[in-house]
């Protein structure tokens, strides 16, 4: 590939391993970044290399852009993968790569630091002649806020200019909780972003989590792979995402994705983007949430019904490729599921569960799709996220793919530790998931309920 | 005169630095000085032969001979491609894990042996350390960090390559640790 010939990948767990899979078939050599723990990983042993970069604590290691560079430097690799989280949305890193003449698979810099900021990233919507949620601009204290509560209707979110991700949000349902919230808010957003800005937006009760995925080159090509539905969440967190989404008809995709590619053009988007969206059920409308400028540990089931490798596409667009196609090409055939199975106990209020694998047999068969990097004997390591595995499914139609899934969930083996393996199940066989009839609260509101009521029997 | 003083060393590399030869070698006595102007310089403090260092004296001309350019990684798959290495520390005396204690890298980044480019470096095979020597430098984007040896012994080995990346937790040297090297007499060989 001309200008990428070796790529570190400084990330870890499942999207490593994808990565290095995209650099694989490439042809593109690979190292990795590991921790200690992380030595003898699943991505650690199909790299090309791996370097120790630190101790576990990802402060010492994942999270450090000095020793990131070093490494890619010293390696004499020319490219570095950021994947998701850790330093994947910091502009530090992209800056540092641009300083350093290493080329950063992901947005410029100046794009990540624009879609970070909350607020910035509203106004650039909004200029893009897209509905924002009814909110407000910087609230610099209660009283501010309680103003801007009262304009827009409550209850409201208390959102963190800083966050994102579900991270930093407060929801007030009453003016006299307000003042409490606040003081939480702002100083649960110092904590987490170093910075405690606030702004109040309209809290929708029943919506769902839309998100279009964009892809951009640097020839100002910018086009859209459809919309993932992310309405399965838990305190913020995606359970199951799926593609196409059953309550978008054919109008509202055209609307709603032409909306995500005319942000992403207003800004000149390069590299893989989310577009992210909240649609009121209640009201048929959809506003522009925020963008995440990274590749999405759901990709796949974007990939799943466009056929398109969206992290080779990566590649492609940051080694200062073309697109390797165009708008019109780009075709929605299928339906695809994705359930992230996660190392967490479902009948103890999803409290994590690190440990040793003892055993580990993922379902294989035509249409099953697993991304992993565990195996039988492997130590979930207690610092880093619970993701074991994401499980993607895919059938001519959401029935179908949703039949595949049940089979799936069924014979995947895994002893040692508890995984929302049966969770997935309870929810596969939900009449309001069949229906199609959910909402971002379903999980919360419903079904940890239900679930605990049954005793964590799926088949009750 | 059988031994020579860093202020020394310091001047001839001046003058070599200024001269037109790319390559210098000095023998005094058991003292051997090689200095190469476009690749990696070494210096040897051979065991005297009233001081016996310890009872592997080809210990040292083995890692004389060494290569420069062989690597030895923690990671598993350069360690299993540097069986050389390994075959050279069994016949020096056993596994480093038995037998001497590593020094290891606190962080990735650049080993570097010298304080700055054509000093001397710190440590050599043969010197005697004690637990505050600084035994070489790891740079992490022109941040510069000092390397204490933390233990009291005799280095047997250097086992990264000047100017190379490390990784964290790599083993940078190998210590032969005894008990009864004082502060003050570091620098002799005990008889």
């Amino acid at each position: 590939m001309k200008g990428i010939s070796r790529v570190l990948v400084a990330n870890r767990g499942e999207i490593a391993v994808r990565i290095l899979r995209a650099c694989r078939e490439l042809g593109l050599e690979s190292v990795v970044t590991v921790s200690e723990t992380d030595k003898d990983s699943l991505p650690a042993r199909l790299a090309d290399r791996a370097v120790c970069i630190g101790p576990p604590s990802p402060m010492e290691s994942y999270l450090k852009v000095d020793t990131i560079i070093a490494a890619a430097l010293g390696t004499d690799s020319d490219a570095i993968h950021p994947g998701y989280g850790f330093l994947a949305e910091q502009p530090r890193l992209a800056e540092a790569c641009a300083t350093h003449g290493l080329i950063f698979v992901g947005p410029k810099a100046d794009d990540l630091r624009k879609m970070g900021d909350k607020l910035c990233a509203r106004k650039l919507a909004g200029g893009a002649g897209v509905s924002i949620i009814p909110g407000s601009e910087l609230v610099r204290h209660p009283g501010e806020a309680a103003e801007a509560a009262r304009r827009v209707g409550f209850p409201v979110l208390l959102k963190a200019a800083a966050g994102g991700g579900g991270k930093g949000m407060k929801i007030v349902a009453r003016a006299e909780d307000l003042r409490g919230v606040y003081d939480e808010a702002s100083g649960e957003a110092l904590s987490a972003f170093g910075d405690d800005r606030i702004y109040v937006e309209h809290y929708i009760s029943n919506a769902r989590h839309i998100e279009v995925q964009i892809i951009g080159d640097r020839f100002g090509n910018i086009i859209h792979l459809f919309e993932r539905d992310c309405s399965l969440q838990r305190r913020y967190q995606k359970m199951v995402e799926e593609a196409p989404s059953p309550a978008v008809s054919p109008e509202l995709r055209r609307e709603i994705c032409d909306a995500a590619v005319r942000i992403g053009r207003q800004i000149g988007y390069e590299n893989a983007g989310t577009v992210e969206f909240m649609l009121d059920q209640d009201h048929g409308q959809f506003y522009f949430l925020e963008m995440n400028t990274r590749i999405q540990v759901e990709h796949p089931v974007t990939e799943m019904i466009s056929g398109i490798d969206l992290v080779k596409e990566q590649f492609r667009v940051a080694a200062g490729d073309f697109l390797s196609v165009s708008q019109e090409e780009v075709r929605l055939t299928g339906h695809a599921i994705e359930c992230r199975i996660n190392a967490e106990s479902p009948g103890a209020g999803f409290s994590p569960c690190p440990g040793h694998i003892t055993e580990w047999k993922s379902p294989t068969g035509e249409g099953v799709r697993v991304d992993s990097h565990c195996y039988s004997g492997y130590f979930v390591s207690p610092y880093y996220d619970s993701l074991l595995a994401k499980l993607i499914t895919r059938g001519t139609d959401r029935r179908e793919a949703i039949d595949l899934m049940q089979y799936a969930l069924a014979s995947f083996v895994v002893s040692g530790i508890d995984t929302t393996i049966p969770f997935h199940q309870f929810i596969m066989r939900h009449t309001d998931y069949l229906n199609g009839n959910v909402s971002t609260h379903w999980i919360e509101n419903r079904l940890v309920k239900e679930y605990e009521k049954n005793g964590g029997n799926p088949f009750r | 005169m059988d031994t020579i003083s860093q202020d020394e060393v310091v001047q001839i590399l001046r003058i070599m630095e200024e001269s037109n030869f790319d390559e210098l070698c000095l023998e005094m006595g058991d003292f051997k000085l090689i200095l190469k102007k476009h690749g990696d310089s070494e210096l040897i403090q051979r065991p005297s032969q009233t001081g016996e260092i310890s009872g592997h004296p080809e210990a040292v001309q083995e890692r004389q001979s060494a290569p420069m350019d062989e690597k030895q990684t923690e990671s598993g798959k350069a360690a299993s491609a540097s069986g050389k290495d390994k075959r050279e520390i069994e016949a020096i005396g056993g596994d480093p894990e038995e037998g001497y204690i590593p020094i290891r890298s606190p962080m990735l980044g650049t080993f570097y042996r010298a304080p700055k480019p054509g000093a001397p470096p710190f440590v050599e095979v043969g010197r005697w350390v004690s637990a505050d020597d600084s035994v070489c430098i790891i740079e992490v984007m022109k941040l510069f960090n000092t390397v204490k040896a933390n233990i009291r012994g005799r280095i047997v080995k250097v086992c990264a390559e000047n100017g190379q990346m490390v990784e964290y937790q790599q083993t940078l040297f190998l210590v032969e640790e005894v008990d009864g090297a004082g502060e003050t007499d570091k620098e002799e060989i005990p008889s």
